[in-house]
């Protein structure tokens, strides 16, 4: 049975300037907003728009990924035809190769995407923190007539030339697409989600392959092709919130406005739009005779007795007697000894802040430094690393870094 | 065949002690009754199954099993979801004389064709009133090294209040053992002894073809209860042994046990003890975290995900998405799934059941001894 839409998720990404936290993961992997990781996002958008059949494209670090994902039931994407799959680079006859761009990538795919004969196909990336429904975009791009669609949101002009801009006529039509220019002409930043006809993708990737000059990536090559052969292609204006995840400081404000669904856009609670994820299955959180818990998220397993403060925890996080937690991130399984202070920072999972320790400041002046302690960093006693560090490797009782 | 797992299947009654908490399973059976912030009861006996190697449960149910079917599904949470054995849930089977089962001799022979037909030979079973982290492997171990032909596990306590009081519907029959070494010499119906007892947890194990024996004799003979007409009237004959347990039980026999269990976990040592040896799966309703908002106090609770705290808490359990707005106040108290307590509304030791309201500016208040309790749904 064909499939109306599938989605092709790219998730190879090795998110470099994340350096602590994606040294034993890839970027979607990476835990988000309390209980999620990056990837539950387009996720569960794709079950929550009727997308059952999802392509995850992997190559980095892909063990925690592959294994968070499984059969994809947490999801609802265990499906009998269908259904979530991972797909790592594989030998062919004709060779082997790792995905050498975002286009290669699909391309070494196509077999796969063809076994579902789709209409339409989806490309969304795993490093976006976003609730979107492709279910409207996908009426858009029927409505158009459109052979390709890509997402777009305004940003302020004076940050345009940071993305990807299209530029188009009064009807969305995209009449020029500018990659990060010096003189942008356009304020609509492309969110690298893209709606294919199927026959036209797979024309332009047989196309892209073909050529050894090609860098095989979207952006850079098939949008700049379609172009040039004039096909129909618009603009699909998205307003609601979006966050691109690929830095530790925007990784950091957006678990931040977790905090502040009123104002930030970003709801969790939404029963309408649920972020599925794989949960921890620990007991409930417990905050203690000692404990204060002020403007934060808690959730299963966590021990708090000490003093939090809009911060957010994941699953198994302990808090000793008057350890201090403020403006941070702290991921699963860590666990702040008695005394230790925490400020401002993102600490990774399964973490041992030792008794009276000092991670990360409070933003003084100019300094806007958020501390990383990467995964399984143990910090001794009354060690003390500063607001802007990056740490993935163990630090000595009294070291300061 | 390499068995890797234990080699028994399992039976839960579920409906056993119905009737000692009758305002719970108004809409509901003891199995599925909310206990310990995320979980329903029956999550202990079956996990501790499941993390034992035992992957054939079979579940009778008598009434009121809505809610349990809802909770358990195809049983996929607690890896039951198997093409060989997997979970079993077993309804009455309305025909001919047998209506609905009373003793568990009725509920075992409705499903004398299915253990006839299983390959274990070991039978393990229990009932849903006690939440447990029981390790079945150590218990069958004992069961097997002992030679018995029945072994029970029990707990030394003395007997709980409501045991003892007038009028206690004869339908839930307790029993204490008497022991001489570890052999059971006398099984005691209803005792109102004082002081410590062996108080059955009613654990069982047996070799199924002894039970199947058993019940088949049994049932021909209009037995119901077997405790009283099979193991009782036998002792000399049959090798019952008793199995002390002495890890971490929470036994549910009325709504005060009921309130103190679940306040006991507010103790980490009691929490830790209960979920220590392996974990306790349950139905994922994906919530997102708890969200403490500016203003809210809170000290000394319990609370599972998708509450949002904006008003006061002491000393409570809350459930799955408990919402306490602005300027309330909870001390002492148990709110079940979704509970809304809304502004200025003042709670103390207060029991409310799933999707109640309490409206701004109420008070409801208990005392230690005997709590509030608000029925399921219900608007205050």
């Amino acid at each position: 049975m064909a499939k109306e839409m599938i989605a092709m998720l790219l998730a190879g990404g090795q998110g470099s300037r994340l350096y602590a936290l994606t040294q034993n993961l890839a970027k979607p992997a990476v835990p988000f907003g309390g209980k999620y990781r990056i990837i539950d996002f387009p996720l569960s958008n794709c079950v929550n728009s009727g997308i059952d059949t999802v392509g995850i494209l992997t190559q980095y670090q892909p063990l925690v990924l592959n294994e968070y994902i499984g059969n994809g039931q947490p999801w609802d994407l265990d499906r009998l035809h269908g259904g979530v799959h991972v797909l790592p680079p594989y030998q062919q006859a004709s060779g082997s190769d790792w995905y050498k761009g975002t286009a290669n990538a699909i391309y070494q795919n196509i077999s796969f995407i063809d076994r579902y004969d789709p209409e339409y196909v989806i490309i969304l990336s795993g490093d976006q923190i976003c609730k979107q429904d492709y279910s409207d975009f996908l009426k858009f791009h029927k409505e158009k007539g459109a052979e390709f669609s890509v997402a777009v949101m305004e940003v302020p002009w004076e940050e345009a030339s940071r993305f990807g801009l299209m530029v188009t006529d009064e009807n969305d039509k995209i009449t020029e697409f500018q990659e990060k220019p010096a003189e942008p002409k356009s304020n609509l930043a492309s969110m690298g989600i893209y709606i294919f006809n199927w026959d036209v993708l797979k024309k332009y990737l047989e196309e892209d392959e073909a050529d050894p000059n090609s860098e095989n990536d979207f952006g850079n090559n098939i949008i700049p092709n379609l172009l040039r052969d004039e096909r129909n292609m618009y603009a699909y204006h998205f307003s609601g919130y979006w966050k691109d995840v690929g830095t530790i400081s925007s990784l950091w404000e957006a678990n931040m406005e977790v905090l502040d669904p009123e104002h930030s856009g970003i709801d969790l609670f939404d029963e309408e739009w649920k972020i599925y994820s794989r949960n921890s299955g620990m007991t409930g959180h417990k905050i203690g005779e000692t404990g204060v818990v002020e403007n934060s998220m808690i959730t299963d397993g966590c021990r708090i007795n000490g003093h939090v403060k809009h911060s957010i925890l994941f699953a198994g996080v302990r808090v000793e007697e008057g350890a201090e937690v403020e403006d941070a991130v702290v991921m699963g399984g860590t666990t702040i000894k008695a005394g230790a202070v925490v400020k401002h920072c993102i600490v990774a999972e399964k973490v041992t802040i030792g008794e009276n320790a000092v991670v990360g400041a409070m933003p003084e002046g100019d300094s806007k430094g958020v501390a990383t302690v990467g995964s399984g960093v143990k910090v001794g006693a009354g060690a003390k690393i500063g607001p802007a560090a990056m740490i993935s490797t163990d630090v000595k009782e009294g070291e300061e870094r | 065949m390499i068995n890797s797992n234990i080699d028994a299947l399992g039976i839960i009654f579920p409906n056993s002690y119905d009737d000692l908490v009758p305002e719970l399973v108004a809409d509901r059976l003891m199995a599925s009754i909310p206990f310990a912030g995320r979980y329903r009861m029956i999550d202990f006996i079956l996990s501790s199954m499941v993390n034992c190697g035992i992957d054939n449960v079979s579940v009778i149910v008598r009434k009121n099993y809505h809610s349990l079917l809802d909770h358990l599904g195809a049983g996929r949470e607690w890896d039951l979801t198997r093409k060989n054995g997997g979970l079993n849930i077993v309804p009455p089977f309305a025909e001919k004389t047998v209506k609905v089962y009373n003793g568990r001799v009725e509920a075992l022979a409705s499903i004398l064709g299915f253990l006839k037909s299983q390959k274990e030979q070991y039978v393990v079973m229990a009932d849903t009133n006690i939440a447990v982290n029981f390790d079945f492997g150590r218990f069958l171990e004992f069961h097997i090294a002992s030679g018995a032909d029945v072994t029970v596990a029990y707990t030394q306590e003395t007997l709980p209040e409501s045991f003892g009081e007038e009028g206690t519907d004869n339908k839930s029959l307790y029993y204490t053992l008497e022991l001489e070494d570890t052999r059971v010499s006398n099984i005691r119906i209803n005792s109102k002894a004082s002081g410590v007892q062996n108080l059955s947890m009613n654990i069982y194990a047996i070799e199924r073809e002894l039970l199947i024996d058993q019940i088949s004799q049994a049932f021909v003979r209009g037995y119901v209860f077997y405790e009283r007409d099979i193991l009782s009237p036998h002792l000399v004959t049959l090798n019952v042994q008793g199995y002390k347990y002495e890890g971490y039980c929470a036994r549910i026999t009325d709504m005060r046990s009921y309130y103190t269990e679940n306040m006991k976990l507010l103790d980490d040592e009691n929490l830790d003890a209960l979920f220590r040896n392996s974990q306790i799966y349950t139905k994922i309703r994906d919530d997102n975290p708890t969200r403490y908002i500016t203003g809210s106090a809170v000290r000394n609770v319990m609370a599972a995900d998708g509450c949002v705290i904006e008003g006061n808490v002491e000393n409570s359990i809350l459930f799955r998405g408990v919402r306490v707005a602005k300027g309330a106040v909870v001390k002492n108290c148990v709110l079940m799934q979704d509970t809304t307590v809304e502004s200025g509304a003042n709670l103390e030791y207060v029991i409310t059941d799933k999707n109640v309201v309490v409206t701004e500016g109420k008070e409801l208040k208990g005392t230690d001894t005997f709590q509030v309790f608000v029925e399921k749904g219900k608007t205050v």
